[in-house]
C-alpha cells in the first residue's frame, strides 16, 4: 500500500543544511499496523509527515497505492489528504466547535454530502468512538482520552484507507493509553485500515503494531516483526528502548549486571520462542531427554499483540556433551537460544 | 466651585451622540480595512499558510510607517485627502477618514498577533484533512481566534474614541470639540470636567461590553 523509496529530507537552519531523513526505504502493507519508534529528534515526525506531504521530502519517492504522491498537484494533494486520516499528540481539535462540529468539519469542508447525510455520518462516528452523549460539548469540557476519541472520529470521517498517528497516546495516562490503543486496534480490524504510527514508547509498539522500524539520526537502524525486534534488539537505540519499557528483557539481554558472577557455575543461556510452542512443556521434555541440569534464573511468558512468546534465562550445568544435547533438542523445537557467558 | 447651571445639557448630549457616531462608523471601516490586512499579514508571514516573504515585508513596512505618524500630525496631513474623499474636513464626517487611516494599521497588527496565538497544530490538522486554505482561514482560524479578535476590536474602539476626541483640534465634532471650544478656549472648566467624565464612562462601558463578549465566545 505504501512504498517509501530513498527518501531524504534536509532543512536549512541558519544557512546550514541539516539532514532530518537519510535514505529511508520502507514498505507497508494494506491493513498492517506499522510502528516507527525513535527518540525525540530522530526524524520520525518528519517521516510520518512525508506520507501526507505536510513535509515535502527533498529527494526520493512516496508511493501510495502505486502512485508517487510527491508529484501531486494541489487538487490531487487535497484529494489524497481526504483519504489519509491523521491524529495528533495534542489532539488539535477546534476549540470553537462542539464535538459533533469537529467531526462534521472535514465532511463539511471537503466532502459532497448533504447536511442530513453528514449528520448521520457524525452520529455513526460518535457511536463508534463511544461519545454519543457528548456530541454537544466543547473540547475544553472533555478529558484527554475523550479528546483523542474525537480526534479519531474526525480522522475517520472521510473513510480513509490510511491513518497516521503522531504520538497519539503520548499525552495520555497509561490507562487511557490502553483504551485508545484498543480502539485503534478495533478500527484496524473492523475497517482493514492501514495504520502508521510514531511513538517513543515501546509499550505502544508491543500492543498495537505488526511490524516496527527503529529510526535514529534520520536513518532506519533496525526493522522487522515486532516480536523479533523486541526479543532480539540489535542496535543500541533499540536495546535502550527495550530496556526502558521492559526491565526483565533488559536483564536477560545483559545478565552480567543482574546476577552476581561468583554465584553462577554453569552456562548462561537465553531461550526465546514465539507462537504455539509457548504452550508446550519444553523444559520438562529437555529434562527427560538429557542429563543436563538447569536453573531458571529469570523468565517471562506473555504476548506481543496476539502472538504468545516466552523468554527464559537458564543456567545449564553438565558436560559439554550434555549441553550440546540440550541445544540439539532446542533446535528440534525451533527455540532460539544464545549462550550469554 | 463647579457651577452646573451654566451647562447646556442639550449640547453635551448632542456631542456625546456625535462621538458615538464617529467612533462607531470609524470602527466599522477600521474593521473592514484592518481585518483583511491583518489576515494578509498573518498568512503571508514566513512559515504560514500562504508564505510570501516579499508581500509580507511590503505590508509590514506600510503598516509601520502609518503607525509611526503621530495621530495629531496625521489629522493635519490627511486634510486634503479627506476633502477629496467626502468634500469637507470638518465635523463628524471630516473626522472619520483620518480616524480610519490612523487606527486600521494598529488593528491589523493586533489581528496578526491574535492569529499567531492560534494553535499551529489546529491549522496543521486542517491541512492534513485536505481542507483548502481559504476554508481553513474562514472556517477554522477566524472562529478559533474570535475571543482575541473581539478583545482587539475593544482596544481599537477605545483608541478610536480618544482619537475622535483629539480630532476636535482640527474642527472635528463630538465631545473633544466641545471640550476644546468651551472647556479650553472659553475657560468653562465645568464643560471640561463633564466631557472628561463622559469619556471615562464611555470607555468603561466599551471595555466592559468587550470583556463580556470575549467571555461569551471563549470555549476554554
Amino acid at each position: 500500500m505504501i512504498r517509501i523509496e530513498q527518501l531524504s529530507k534536509t532543512f536549512r537552519v541558519d544557512g546550514r543544511e541539516v539532514s532530518a531523513l537519510n535514505d529511508i526505504n520502507l514498505e507497508i502493507g494494506k491493513g498492517e499496523v506499522f510502528g516507527i519508534i525513535g527518540r525525540s529528534g530522530a526524524g520520525k515526525s518528519t517521516l510520518l509527515r512525508s506520507l501526507n506531504l505536510l513535509e515535502r521530502p527533498t529527494a526520493g519517492r512516496v508511493l501510495i497505492d502505486g502512485e508517487d504522491i510527491t508529484g501531486f498537484d494541489r487538487s490531487r494533494l487535497y484529494a489524497l489528504r481526504q483519504r489519509v486520516g491523521m491524529i495528533f499528540q495534542h489532539f488539535n481539535l477546534l476549540n470553537a466547535k462542539t464535538v459533533a462540529g469537529n467531526i462534521d468539519w472535514p465532511l463539511k469542508s471537503t466532502g459532497s454530502l448533504s447536511a442530513a447525510q453528514r449528520a448521520a455520518r457524525v452520529a455513526e462516528l460518535l457511536a463508534l468512538v463511544g461519545l454519543a452523549e457528548h456530541a454537544h460539548k466543547y473540547p475544553a469540557q472533555l478529558s484527554g482520552g475523550q479528546k483523542q476519541r474525537v480526534g479519531i472520529a474526525r480522522a475517520l470521517a472521510n473513510r480513509p484507507q490510511l491513518l497516521l498517528c503522531d504520538e497519539a497516546t503520548s499525552a495520555l495516562d497509561p490507562e487511557t493509553t490502553q483504551s485508545i490503543l484498543r480502539l485503534l486496534l478495533d478500527i484496524n480490524r473492523q475497517f482493514d485500515l492501514t495504520i502508521v504510527l510514531i511513538t517513543h514508547e515501546m509499550q505502544v509498539i508491543r500492543t498495537l503494531c505488526d511490524r516496527v522500524a527503529v529510526i535514529d539520526g534520520g536513518r532506519i537502524v533496525e526493522s522487522g516483526r515486532v516480536a523479533d525486534v523486541f526479543l532480539h534488539p540489535q542496535h543500541p537505540v533499540t536495546r535502550g528502548m527495550v530496556a526502558q519499557s521492559d526491565p526483565l528483557t533488559a536483564a536477560m539481554l545483559d545478565p552480567g549486571h543482574a546476577f552476581a558472577k561468583d554465584k553462577l557455575r554453569g552456562t548462561l543461556v537465553r531461550l526465546t520462542y514465539l507462537g504455539d510452542i509457548t504452550y508446550q512443556p519444553i523444559l520438562s521434555h529437555i529434562a527427560a531427554a538429557t542429563p543436563a541440569r538447569f536453573t531458571i534464573l529469570q523468565g517471562e511468558v506473555s504476548s506481543i499483540k496476539d502472538l504468545p512468546f516466552g523468554q527464559l534465562l537458564l543456567e545449564l550445568e553438565g558436560s559439554d556433551d550434555d549441553i550440546r544435547k540440550v541445544f540439539a533438542e532446542l533446535d528440534r523445537f525451533e527455540i532460539h537460544h544464545e549462550v550469554l557467558q | 466651585m463647579i457651577d452646573l447651571s451654566m451647562i447646556e445639557w442639550g449640547d453635551i448630549a448632542f456631542a456625546t451622540w456625535e462621538t458615538l457616531v464617529m467612533t462607531g462608523v470609524s470602527l466599522l471601516f477600521t474593521v473592514l480595512l484592518g481585518l483583511p490586512l491583518g489576515i494578509l499579514l498573518f498568512v503571508t508571514a514566513s512559515g504560514q499558510l500562504l508564505e510570501q516573504p516579499g508581500v509580507y515585508r511590503v505590508l509590514s513596512f506600510v503598516v509601520n510607517v502609518l503607525r509611526s505618524v503621530p495621530f495629531l500630525i496625521l489629522l493635519i496631513v490627511m486634510i486634503p485627502v479627506t476633502v477629496l474623499l467626502i468634500g469637507t474636513s470638518l465635523g463628524v464626517e471630516g473626522a472619520i477618514p483620518p480616524l480610519v487611516v490612523g487606527t486600521s494599521p494598529l488593528f491589523a497588527r493586533l489581528v496578526e498577533n491574535v492569529l499567531r496565538e492560534v494553535d499551529r497544530g489546529v491549522i496543521e490538522a486542517c491541512q492534513a484533512m485536505g481542507v483548502p486554505t481559504h476554508r481553513i482561514i474562514f472556517g477554522a482560524l477566524l472562529p478559533e481566534a474570535m475571543p482575541g479578535l473581539i478583545a482587539a476590536t475593544t482596544v481599537t474602539a477605545i483608541t478610536l474614541m480618544s482619537y475622535a476626541a483629539m480630532s476636535g483640534v482640527i474642527g472635528g465634532g463630538g465631545l473633544g470639540d466641545l471640550a476644546i471650544r468651551f472647556g479650553y478656549q472659553r475657560f468653562q472648566t465645568e464643560v471640561m470636567v463633564i466631557t472628561v467624565a463622559l469619556l471615562v464612562m464611555l470607555v468603561q462601558f466599551i471595555q466592559h461590553a468587550g470583556d463580556r463578549l470575549v467571555l461569551y465566545f471563549t470555549r476554554k
